[in-house]
């Protein structure tokens, strides 16, 4: 087996069975399940699907057209009462779980009173009010009527170019579906250059690095590091990914409207790959540089945690990019190293990205990643053999390779 | 002959700091060679040098007959100054992994790691992890990483440091062992009685530059006096050294160990003062041309120039 793949195996091997690794594995899905599961469970809690009566005094609700109901929602049943008695001796008898007197005056004054036992459902109260709206557009024809009381559900956003388009209800699964990917993929970039960094330093503070290198070349070591941690990511992402698909296939099969919609734009995927490769390539190099250049891996963990807050920089921006997605902070975010990545992928959504500038800021990351290599080479030739002395910024500019 | 090392006028500085100024050597194959040196003379610089970890600035190092390669590093052992092993590994398992990246099958390393930890005694620790260990068990530790792969040249670096004499005598058994094998030995320490135990020839580097080089003996006898030991019988303290018969010749009687050191007049041959003390009648328990210790002759090149 090649020296390579050794050192890869090795660093494979030691992390991932480790006990800590493990439980970081299932930790992620596990919350988010759990957060996913208290989420169902607070809305299940909060709807009651139990019948609703009404007691219509403005002849409103005469002739009833049906309240308008989309994807997975269960319908309520609404269940007309002549008197207020007769409704309160249904509440009481818990044949329904709250009933709405609609004034007679109701056109000039709009109210409307709830009298309940205990307070009802919200899936109830909402469809009562797309129940009332409906009823109030009785005389328009009646996909008007159903679009103006479904208003979310039938609205397409689009952007003024015209090169995309939301639903009215917010982004589908399959539209962020690339925002996702990229953050699954800035993940992996944080996680791999900190493993790296910190597997660099380890080998200086365990003093292993002379004994390595007089075994393998510095290549070998680098490479090896690389794509044992690379696998190491994978390994998670791959196990994060699983629990994401079988919670989609499982959403899907619940009929939830979010999840249907999985068209994903292959040319927005390929762009976000393109930017990512050299955005990975530039934080390894320059995490190798680092762990090389510190005396211990936590100087070099602090120093790391700069870098990750260099690459959130669009998330504290998020709202710029989104009002106004091809503006100049968005374009230069776009073509910045560490920026880039997520930039472009948050944009993608609300508006194309020009492809100049897409290419421009796979051109600057990929000439930054080569920089960032020749940098790491330096500073790994001229700071594996030293010990408890950070390497200086000068000294790996100006000194000799060896 | 092909030398297994040979160093020609290497040099090198670091930024202001010259760690080797000019240092020459060979070291002939099968043979153990002392390279020695106060702290900071540029003994680990040199070694490095001719590991390829550094590149000379000026001179050349050749190394099992020629440049260094990736495919010589298998034939050489190394074990570094800064000891270095995985410390939240198990003993066994980072012993399999360095021998590993030397060449060795899985099933070869593991059957030449049960010989050698049985011989070093850490068999029954093999599962513990490295930080577990004692500082002279990680120092066997080290030892059996740097020959696990037999390898033709071995650089060692302090091989002593942290044993006590039981497995001090293991290892210079083991190092005897290594050079009957046929491999050639490069040995860097302070201890200087183990040098004159173990090799065969020495170097001798001061502020990065050569100052002694070349056979033990004769580097001995180079600086040995005009003088002799000399112990009679009975048995002569040092406090009775006095009681020596006078002897013609002689400038100075000072105790030395277990004998007395008799300096001689420049005209005084040891054979004379031989013969002298015969004619008195003394009984003679030793008799020898006196030569300096390896420390003395340290002390005296470091400190006063060669």
């Amino acid at each position: 087996m090649s020296k390579l793949w050794l050192v890869a195996l090795y660093e494979y091997r030691r992390t991932v069975f480790k006990k800590s690794f493990i439980l970081a594995l299932l930790s992620v899905p596990l919350m988010i399940s759990l957060n996913i599961g208290v989420g169902l469970l607070m809305e299940s809690l909060e709807n009651d699907h139990a019948p609703v009566g009404y007691i219509d005094h403005a002849g409103l609700l005469a002739d009833p057209i049906p309240a308008p109901v989309t994807g997975s929602r269960k319908p309520v049943e609404f269940t007309p009462f002549q008197t207020e008695d007769g409704a309160r001796a249904a509440l009481e008898a818990k044949d329904i779980q709250a009933y709405y007197i609609v004034a007679a005056d109701y056109a000039e004054t709009s109210q409307i009173d709830l009298v309940y036992l205990k307070k009802p459902g919200r899936n109830a109260t909402r469809q009562f009010y797309d129940f009332i709206q409906i009823n109030l557009l009785s005389d328009q024809p009646p996909d008007i009527a159903r679009r103006a009381a479904l208003i979310s559900d039938n609205v397409i956003v689009r952007s003024l170019d015209g090169s995309r388009q939301l639903p009215g209800g917010g982004p589908t699964f399959g539209i962020i579906m690339p925002l996702l990917i990229s953050i699954a993929f800035l993940v992996l970039l944080v996680m791999s250059s900190s493993y790296l960094m910190q597997a660099v330093a380890d080998e200086k503070e365990n003093r292993t690095m002379e004994v390595l290198m007089t075994s393998i070349s510095p290549t070998q070591f680098i490479g090896g590091k690389v794509l044992g941690i690379v696998a190491i990511n994978f390994t998670q992402l791959v196990a994060w990914a699983a629990v994401t698909i079988l919670g989609i296939v499982v959403a899907r099969n619940a009929g939830i409207a979010w999840f249907q919609n999985l068209n994903l734009d292959w040319s927005i995927i390929g762009a976000t790959l393109a930017v990512a490769i050299p955005s990975f390539v530039l934080a390894s190099a320059l995490m190798t540089a680092i762990g090389v250049a510190v005396t211990s891996s936590q100087e070099g963990q602090s120093i790391g945690a700069l870098f990750f807050i260099l690459h959130m920089i669009p998330c504290y921006l998020a709202w710029a990019l989104i009002k106004t997605p091809n503006a100049l902070l968005p374009t230069v975010l776009s073509l910045l190293p560490f920026t880039s990545l997520l930039t472009i992928s948050l944009r993608n959504i609300f508006a194309a990205v020009p492809t100049w500038q897409v290419a421009a800021s796979v051109a600057v990351q990929t000439l930054c990643a080569a920089s960032a290599l020749w940098l790491a080479g330096r500073a790994f030739r001229l700071g594996m053999l030293r010990y408890g002395q950070r390497l200086r910024w000068r000294e790996l500019l100006k000194a000799r390779s060896r | 002959m092909m030398h297994t090392i040979k160093v020609s006028h290497v040099a090198k500085s670091f930024g202001e700091t010259q760690a080797v100024a000019d240092v020459s050597f060979d070291v002939e194959r099968g043979e153990i060679f002392g390279l020695l040196g106060p702290n900071g003379a540029g003994k680990t610089t040199t070694i490095r040098m001719m590991l390829d970890l550094f590149k000379p600035d000026r001179g050349t190092v050749s190394i099992l007959g020629g440049p260094m390669t990736e495919e010589k590093k298998e034939r050489i052992g190394y074990m570094p100054e800064e000891r270095g092993l995985y410390q939240d590994a198990p003993l066994d398992r980072c012993l399999l992994y360095l021998a590993s990246l030397k060449g060795l099958s899985l099933a070869e390393a593991r059957q030449r790691l049960g010989a050698l930890l049985e011989r070093f005694d850490l068999a029954a620790h093999k599962g513990k992890k490295v930080e577990e260990l004692s500082k002279g068990m990680q120092q066997k530790a080290q030892i059996i990483n740097t020959i696990l792969h037999r390898p033709e040249l071995v650089i060692i670096d302090e091989p002593f440091t942290a044993l006590d004499p039981i497995n001090t005598q293991l290892v210079k058994d083991l190092m005897h062992e290594l050079r009957q094998q046929g491999a050639t030995i490069l040995m860097s320490t302070h201890q200087m009685h183990q040098v004159e135990e173990l090799c065969d020839r020495i170097l001798l580097i001061d502020e990065g530059r050569n100052v002694l080089y070349g056979n033990l003996d004769e580097i001995r006898r180079r600086f040995s006096g005009h003088a002799v030991l000399v112990r009679v019988t009975p048995v002569l303290s040092q406090a009775e050294g006095g009681e020596l018969p006078s002897v013609a010749g002689v400038e100075q009687v000072v105790p030395h160990n277990d004998a007395v050191k008799l300096t001689l007049a420049e005209d005084t041959a040891p054979q004379d003062v031989l013969r002298t003390l015969m004619a008195q009648g003394v009984t003679l328990e030793k008799f020898e041309i006196a030569v300096p210790t390896l420390d003395e002759i340290f002390i005296r090149v470091v400190e006063g120039g060669a």
